[in-house]
């Protein structure tokens, strides 16, 4: 039960082999609560869904007339072309940027304070207690500190910049990277440590040519948890940014939702076309999405 | 995504081998310490001492003494504000964990169709609590919404403008995006319990009922505990979600605390209370995490604050 | 600004008579030349403008902006639009950061009281002084709520919109009802829509500011304007008046009785649903602002085109004591000028002001979407614009009013207002008691 994440034992959706595979059909056939269950919870996740892709294919007059469930009796792309009008891809673009630009840098960052934190924590308290500093880090909702935020921005002359989301998107990142790639990196046989500094090489390169690649499966999981997160962040931009040239898409769409008003095909357009990159991606790497999605869960 | 409590972790003691090098490696924690303690930990502190100060947002920061503390605590909206927090805490809880568990149970066997109804379940964790919101909005919207074009005058209700509706959506919208992580987890919990419990229970004439609760309940107990505290902590973060869908409002029906605090602090232009409002929030979160934590006991406990 | 007694939150009679008679067209534009071209060309200088989203307005202040800009290729405007019940917020934070727009479009009053006491704006008393001719062509009464410890920090622009009852022809000739002269023919006339399922009243209640303008007629027409007077001068416990009680409880009535259309909790204002349930017939009456004509015009199909919309002032209430050609409303919207701009923006800002803010092109504009500018002599455009009958009305309720209020939340610091609005949201959503609301109120009265 008390298992940590680990490179193999990330959470997986599919089959763990460990089990025997007589399990599965014997004791869990007459499983009928858990099926109903299952069963009922994808009618309310699908039909949701059905119906935002459904009514964005309408037109605004049809909508009012036809039942909402309705396939389109005539479908049309209007409701997209007029939201991809609205600047649609400069915010997307924004987003990419902040998420990259987010990201990229957190997970090295994080990287290099895991592997410094393991390597040398034993014999550093300076480490040990940056160590305790990110766990303690993993209890800060951003909520509560977005007003010294606000003001700290302000002081930087940083306000209503791309960079003003990013660099606290990063320090929010932090802690829980930290904490998952190190416990990647301790997974890492002593032996090959050893090896290398036989070898004579630094402890830099040791990080690079060694822990990195060994660690890979892990950025990437780490990597996507925190793009969805500041990928969908509302809080920062809303509060950070001001101007439509600095606007990412979750603001985008609460905008486009007060422009649009009643137009409810083009709003819910608005959603698809912001959502569609992440469904793209789960369905290129649905498992690594899961993985990343339920990062550094012991179960 | 943004609704996820930071994940419990469970971290094992440092038992890297010794090697004075620590001194040489330090370096290299230095950027990740930099960027978190300049956005992190000063915020932190930050919220603390803006807390007894008076700033209207705009002008000069004045220190204010305990003001915007005997403000706060004086004003029933914090009450309030604490009541609903818990409110949607509990509600979302009490709804989540046997749909999640149920779910899990289910993801667990191994039949191929299963992965399939999986796949589809994921879809709402990739919404933005902000698209989120802004579907159920409309979907919700008691004239241009569902319940009028389908004409059932029971999804026609008022759904975000009567009170107690628009807190039962809040908690359905939240358990809509996050059951199927929580099932996630119980699925893997799930697929840990030997088979060989269930063998001999089955030797022994116990029908599913009653393996369920003598040995799939008990053998989930920690996950059960990482999933509530998750649950319970994450809650205390449903800030986009109802920011979009309610604005806090019927009223102040779903003003939760964080609502609370950005009202107070963007809208109200008072930083200092809303700061005080920011303070309470982290000691909620952390008085939760320990309680939990208590619960869970110690030693297999999956509380982030674990290894501290 | 309200030491005597409606002088900053209201106009007088006598105030808006005056700008009638203030002579005809043809204002001094050439006042332009005395604020200069500027320091030289652009580079750099670029100033910029926000303004609020929503059709048709939207379009007016752009292309305002855009001729602007055409006329002067070395001193450029950007502007930006923002959605009505966000904008407050995001000048405000914007204001706090230092990087506030060198333009900024607002409502006066409270607000931009906050914003001069904050130092944020700057002060344009002796710049009007300069350039008498550019304040002497707005209506007088218009500097109002653009006077703080009587001096001027934001200029009058745009129309002046009183709130009025706007009204479906349709739905009365449905349950063959006359539109309601008094407060009592409004109590009757609930039931017979309702039983038609026609909503008698629509309301975007979660923009809270709407239902306060239900609130602004009752306590006007039950107490006369010195209920709400005294709240603004923050006399002690100024909301116990009885008839501040008298109209609280009224409202509730109103809402008791199923007077508002379903759901208005969570109806929006900024989404123009409340407009859109009074032009497909799902509402019968709507209170709100005279801006709404213009979208409803060009949104909601045929409503006005075909003759359906009807309009009323706000009728009495038996046996009050306020004046019934009393109004509230906007008396002119304003633009003010950041202080952190540099000097070469705020040249263009002047400049901006004195040749482009309701220029001829602008003030025709205005009146063909229903809108009365606020320049001394639009009355005599009326006749020959797209919708007289309209704008007469407007001009009417507008001059007539013995006392035009400027809107509460308007008026009163973003600190109260935030607290009123709640309050008010709360007292629509019967979550509180009259008296409960007089007692919350009356805790922040001065603040």
């Amino acid at each position: 039960m008390s298992t940590t994440l680990s490179p193999e034992r990330g959470v997986d959706l599919d089959a763990p082999p460990e089990q025997g595979p007589g399990r599965g059909r014997g004791s869990w056939r007459h499983n009928w609560l858990g099926g109903l269950a299952g069963w009922l919870w994808l009618v309310v996740v699908v039909v949701p869904i059905y119906w935002i892709v459904v009514t964005s294919l309408k037109s605004r007059t049809i909508y009012y007339q036809e039942n909402p469930f309705a396939p389109p009796t005539e479908p049309t792309l209007e409701n997209y072309q007029s939201v991809i009008e609205s600047d649609f891809a400069r915010y997307f673009l924004n987003s990419v940027v902040v998420t990259l630009g987010a990201v990229l840098p957190a997970v090295l960052v994080s990287f290099m304070a895991a592997y410094a934190i393991v390597r040398g924590g034993a014999a550093s308290r300076f480490l040990r207690g940056v160590n305790v500093l990110f766990l303690m880090g993993l209890a800060i909702p951003l909520q509560a500190v977005i007003i010294p935020v606000y003001l700290i921005i302000i002081r930087l002359h940083m306000y209503d910049s791309l960079l003003a989301i990013i660099l606290p998107s990063i320090a929010f990142a932090v802690p829980l990277s930290v904490l998952v790639l190190a416990n990647f990196i301790r997974d890492v046989p002593k032996e090959l440590f050893e090896s290398m500094r036989m070898d004579g090489a630094t402890e830099w390169r040791t990080l690079w040519s060694l822990a990195f690649p060994l660690t890979r499966p892990a950025l990437v999981t780490v990597s996507i948890y925190n793009g969805l997160t500041i990928w969908n962040g509302f809080l920062l931009p809303l509060i950070l940014t001001q101007s439509p040239e600095q606007r990412t898409l979750p603001l985008a769409l609460w905008t486009f939702q007060g422009e649009y008003g009643v137009n409810v095909p083009a709003v819910l357009a608005s959603v698809v076309l912001a959502t569609l990159p992440i469904v793209v991606l789960y369905a290129l790497g649905r498992r690594q999405l899961l993985s990343g999605l339920t990062v550094g869960f012991g179960r | 995504m943004t609704g996820l409590a930071p994940p419990a972790v469970r971290v094992r003691p440092p038992t890297t081998p010794a090697g004075g090098r620590g001194g040489s490696l330090a370096w290299m924690a230095l950027p990740a310490l930099a960027v978190f303690v300049a956005f992190g930990l000063i915020p932190l502190f930050g919220v603390l001492a803006l807390s007894f100060t008076e700033w209207d947002g705009i002008g000069d920061i004045h220190p204010a003494g305990l003001d915007s503390w005997r403000a706060v605590l004086t004003d029933p909206g914090l009450p309030h504000a604490l009541w609903v927090t818990f409110l949607v805490m509990a509600l979302s809880w009490a709804f989540q964990t046997p749909a999640s568990l149920l779910i899990g149970v289910f993801l667990a066997g191994r039949q191929r169709y299963r992965e399939i109804l999986a796949v589809l379940y994921f879809i709402p964790l990739l919404l933005s609590s902000a698209a989120l919101a802004i579907t159920y909005k409309a979907l919700l919207d008691p004239n241009f919404g569902i319940g009028p074009g389908l004409g059932i005058p029971l999804l026609a209700q008022d759904w975000l403008g009567s009170a107690n509706l628009a807190l039962g959506v809040v908690v359905f919208v939240v358990s809509w995006q996050f059951i199927p992580f929580h099932a996630l987890i119980y699925q893997g919990g799930v697929r840990q319990i030997p088979v060989a419990l269930y063998e001999a229970a089955q030797i022994d004439g116990a029908g599913r009922l009653r393996q369920f609760f003598s040995i799939t309940l008990p053998q989930l107990k920690y996950t059960v505990i990482t999933s509530s505290t998750l649950m319970v902590v994450g809650s205390l973060t449903f800030f986009d979600l109802i920011f979009v869908l309610t604005e806090g409002g019927p009223g102040d029906a779903t003003r939760v605390l964080a609502l609370d605090m950005y009202k107070r602090g963007f809208q109200a232009n008072l930083m200092g209370p809303a700061s005080a409002i920011a303070v309470i929030l982290v000691l909620v979160g952390l008085a939760l995490a320990l309680l939990l934590r208590r619960l869970g006991g110690r030693d297999a406990s999956a509380s982030q604050m674990e290894g501290m | 600004m309200a030491n005597s007694s409606m002088s900053g939150l209201s106009m007088s009679r006598r105030g808006f008579l005056n700008l009638a008679a203030g002579a005809g067209a043809g204002m001094a534009l050439a006042a332009c030349g005395s604020s200069g071209p500027g320091q030289g060309s652009g580079g750099g200088g670029e100033a910029s403008y926000w303004f609020l989203t929503a059709p048709p307005a939207e379009q007016i202040r752009t292309n305002t902006v855009n001729r602007f800009n055409k006329a002067n290729p070395d001193t450029q405007i950007k502007h930006t639009a923002f959605e009505n019940d966000a904008y407050k917020t995001k000048i405000r934070t914007a204001l706090g950061a230092g990087q506030a727009p060198t333009i900024i479009w607002g409502w006066g009053g409270g607000g931009l009281k906050s914003w001069v006491e904050a130092g944020q704006v700057d002060d344009l008393t002796d710049w009007f002084a300069q350039n008498a001719a550019v304040k002497d062509r707005l209506f007088p009464a218009s500097f109002g709520a653009a006077t703080v410890n009587g001096k001027i920090y934001a200029m009058p622009c745009e129309t002046v919109e009183p709130i009025v009852l706007f009204y479906d022809k349709r739905a009365f000739d449905k349950i063959g009802a006359q539109p309601p002269q008094s407060w009592g023919d409004i109590m009757d006339l609930v039931p017979k829509f309702n039983a038609k399922n026609i909503a008698p009243f629509s309301l975007a209640g979660q923009s809270r500011w709407t239902n306060m303008m239900w609130l602004e007629f009752l306590f006007d027409r039950i107490g006369g304007p010195e209920v709400f007077q005294a709240v603004f001068d923050g006399q002690k416990d100024a909301w116990s008046h009885p008839a501040a009680l008298d109209a609280l409880t009224k409202m509730q009535e109103l809402v008791r009785a199923n007077g508002f259309v379903k759901g208005f909790s969570s109806v929006v204002a900024d989404a123009n649903a409340d407009q859109a349930l009074l032009t497909t017939g799902r509402a019968a009456m709507m209170l709100h602002g005279t801006w709404t004509y213009g979208s409803m015009a060009e949104e909601g199909g045929d409503f006005v085109s075909g003759g359906h919309i009807g309009y009323m002032n706000f009728p009495p209430v038996d046996g009050g004591k306020g004046d019934p050609s009393n109004t509230v409303g906007n008396p002119a919207q304003y633009l003010s000028i950041s202080a952190k701009a540099t000097a070469e923006q705020k040249e263009t800002a002047k400049k901006f002001f004195s040749t482009a803010v309701l220029d001829d092109t602008e003030v025709g504009e205005w009146l063909d979407t229903g809108g009365v500018p606020i320049v001394k002599g639009s009355e005599s455009k009326i006749a020959s614009s797209k919708e007289p009958e309209f704008l007469e009305f407007v001009y009417q309720t507008a001059s007539n009013a013995k006392v035009f209020a400027q809107s509460w939340d308007q008026a009163l610091s973003p600190t109260a207002a935030e607290k009123l609005l709640d309050n008010i949201s709360k007292l629509f959503q019967l979550s509180i008691t009259p008296q409960q609301y007089v007692d919350n109120m009356n805790q922040v009265i001065g603040q």
